[in-house]
């Protein structure tokens, strides 16, 4: 701990470039982190460097030791004092245009920040790379970085179900091409039937749905009782076959709820899904 | 003939309604199609259902407080409507209607207290208290909304407010009939007030000299205006522009008698809703616009067509 507060101007010992393009060097390992995404949070504790961090934030909920780390308060435009007062040597978050703010303002504070995107596997693997590097734990940064490569890598399992993943019901939003749940779909066997729109999400109209005809409705969903989500119950949404046979899936929150480096855990739990419903 | 036109507007905004959407459905099915039976012909019709009464909404409002810019959703209501909205995702409360039931009764929460801050210089509802209680309360509603979505975790909470941007995705015959029940009433009160409306545009003494009881007919008016604007917030969310210059255009083309202005008003905003969906629907699908930034789209530029036409023809 000796050497925590000491910021020096020298030559950097790492330097990586992160989500944002920025050049972030660091004159040795972090020692002090805040991560201020669930998502980071999660990939500092699987690298390893879970007992360097020292702030999280509120939905920073995985895995069960993060709970133990303080709380800072919001990931997106974050509390800074809170953030400052934790003494960081380094500052994980989210890349958001409502990040922009913080990211200037830690660096006039004097203190270093990565800005991260994690919206896709290879996003992680990326990720998990780069944190290694700049918490000290390299070697475990690259076998996950190599194991979620080797996973995307993959060719898409043969479709054993068409799928519309929906995130809300009104108006309806589904999930497109652009997600990391279209790839473990990709990879589990369920064709997401939204492949064809390029965003991580949309607005699509009912009729597009129903249209479209998919075997299974999907939703992510934190309650553990899979009862039947209520829109499920609204007679609009009976004109959708899927819905009226009673064919929804859930998909844990905290398995599915955001790109991770349990990605392989989740295909595999998606595809005992899909069996278990046939 | 204006009359005869309008009519053959409204059927042929309906029958685009029915035949377009994002799914090519072959006239000859039209009939039998589920899409089309379950999905596009109830949201046609509610579209009419709601556009109508938002429009009837907006030329009562904007007799009652004599302001060319009052617009439903002007006195709160949307506030309230939210409020409603927010808290229930927050408390977490499930079941198909939840949402839409606590947004009519946020809505209605706002119109009382509303109207019971109108009342506070006597029995007579003062239009500037109005629509200054309108603007603060709606105000009131929305930090408190804004307070909770900051607080908590964002993402359905979003979701929420984007429900509230308006759109008619949850049409269904449900909705069509709770709409019939529910319509008729204020709408007959509307139309009932018609003559007094146009008395009371002449102000408050020249009325009551005519015979007009102005006390009565504004808390009448603002509360039939306020009850349908309460309905169509909860089955479609806050849905722009239609309230707001539909009735503008009904007065330049049929003139300021509210007899008239009412029902057209009514035909105008279902004719202006049904098509902005049905190119909400369409344009981008199978993604969807949201319905209020069309009405936008086609109200205003018609709205300026009009008004150059008329101020032309004044000159």
């Amino acid at each position: 701990m000796a050497c925590a507060g000491s910021r020096k101007p020298s030559t950097p010992k790492f330097s990586v470039v992160d989500d944002a393009g920025r050049t972030v060097g660091l004159s040795g390992s972090a020692l002090r982190v805040v991560s201020l995404a669930p998502s980071s949070t999660e990939l500092l504790f699987a690298v390893g460097a879970g007992p360097q961090v020292v702030g999280r934030t509120t939905w920073c909920r995985y895995p069960a030791a993060a709970l133990a780390v303080p709380v800072v308060g919001d990931g997106l435009d974050p509390n800074l004092e809170a953030v400052a007062a934790t003494h960081p040597d380094l500052v994980v978050l989210y890349r958001s245009p409502s990040n922009g703010t913080a990211i200037t303002q830690l660096d006039q504070l004097g203190i270093k920040s990565v800005v991260l995107r994690q919206d896709l596997l290879v996003d992680v693997a990326r990720d998990a790379r780069l944190l290694g590097t700049l918490t000290g734990h390299q070697v475990a940064g690259d076998s996950i970085a190599r194991l979620l490569d080797s996973l995307s890598a993959l060719p898409a399992a043969a479709a054993r179900a068409r799928v519309a993943i929906v995130v809300w019901d009104n108006p309806p939003i589904v999930i497109g091409g652009g997600s990391f749940l279209d790839e473990l779909g990709r990879l589990a066997g369920a064709q997401n039937v939204f492949h064809d729109l390029p965003q991580a999400s949309a607005t699509v109209s009912l009729e597009s749905i129903a249209s479209r005809n998919p075997d299974f409705i999907a939703v992510v969903d934190d309650s553990s009782a899979s009862n039947t989500p209520s829109f499920a119950r609204r007679p609009e949404w009976r004109a959708v076959p899927a819905v009226r046979a009673g064919h929804i899936i859930h998909l844990p929150g905290t398995l599915f709820g955001r790109p991770s480096p349990r990605a392989a855990e989740a295909v595999a739990a998606y595809a005992r899904l899909l069996n278990g419903t046939k | 003939m204006k009359n005869a036109g309008l009519v053959a507007l409204s059927l042929i905004a309906l029958a685009l309604a029915v035949i377009l959407g994002p799914t090519s459905v072959p006239l000859r099915d039209l009939i039998h199609s589920p899409i089309v039976r379950d999905l596009r012909v109830p949201r046609a019709l509610l579209g009419l259902l709601v556009g109508g009464a938002l429009g009837v909404s907006g030329a009562g409002l904007q007799a009652l407080v004599r302001n060319p810019l009052a617009d439903p959703f002007l006195m709160g209501l949307s506030g309230g409507a939210g409020l409603g909205a927010v808290g229930a995702i927050a408390l977490h409360l499930s079941g198909p209607w939840a949402l839409p039931l606590a947004a009519f009764l946020g809505a209605l929460a706002a119109m009382a207290l509303v109207y019971r801050l109108g009342l506070v210089a006597g029995a007579t509802l003062d239009p500037r208290i109005l629509l200054l209680a309108g603007v603060v309360v709606g105000s009131f509603a929305a930090a408190i909304s804004t307070a909770i979505v900051s607080l908590s975790e964002a993402e359905q909470l979003r979701n929420a407010m984007l429900w509230l941007w308006g759109g008619l995705s949850g049409a269904s015959w449900t909705t069509v009939l709770v709409m019939l029940i529910y319509l008729p009433v204020p709408l007959v009160i509307l139309v009932a007030s018609a003559r007094p409306l146009d008395l009371m545009a002449l102000g408050d003494e020249p009325a009551a000299y005519l015979g007009a009881d102005v006390a009565r007919v504004r808390r009448r008016v603002y509360l039939a205006a306020s009850l349908l604007t309460a309905a169509a917030v909860a089955v479609s969310g806050v849905i722009g522009f239609v309230g707001l210059i539909v009735p503008h255009i009904g007065r330049l083309i049929w003139g300021h008698r509210h007899r008239a202005l009412i029902p057209v008003s009514f035909l105008g905003g279902g004719i202006l809703l049904m098509l902005s969906d049905t190119l909400a629907r369409t344009m981008v699908a199978p993604r969807e616009l949201p319905v209020g930034i069309v009405t936008a789209l086609i109200g205003v530029p018609a709205f300026a067509v009009l008004l150059r036409r008329w101020v032309g023809a004044r000159a």
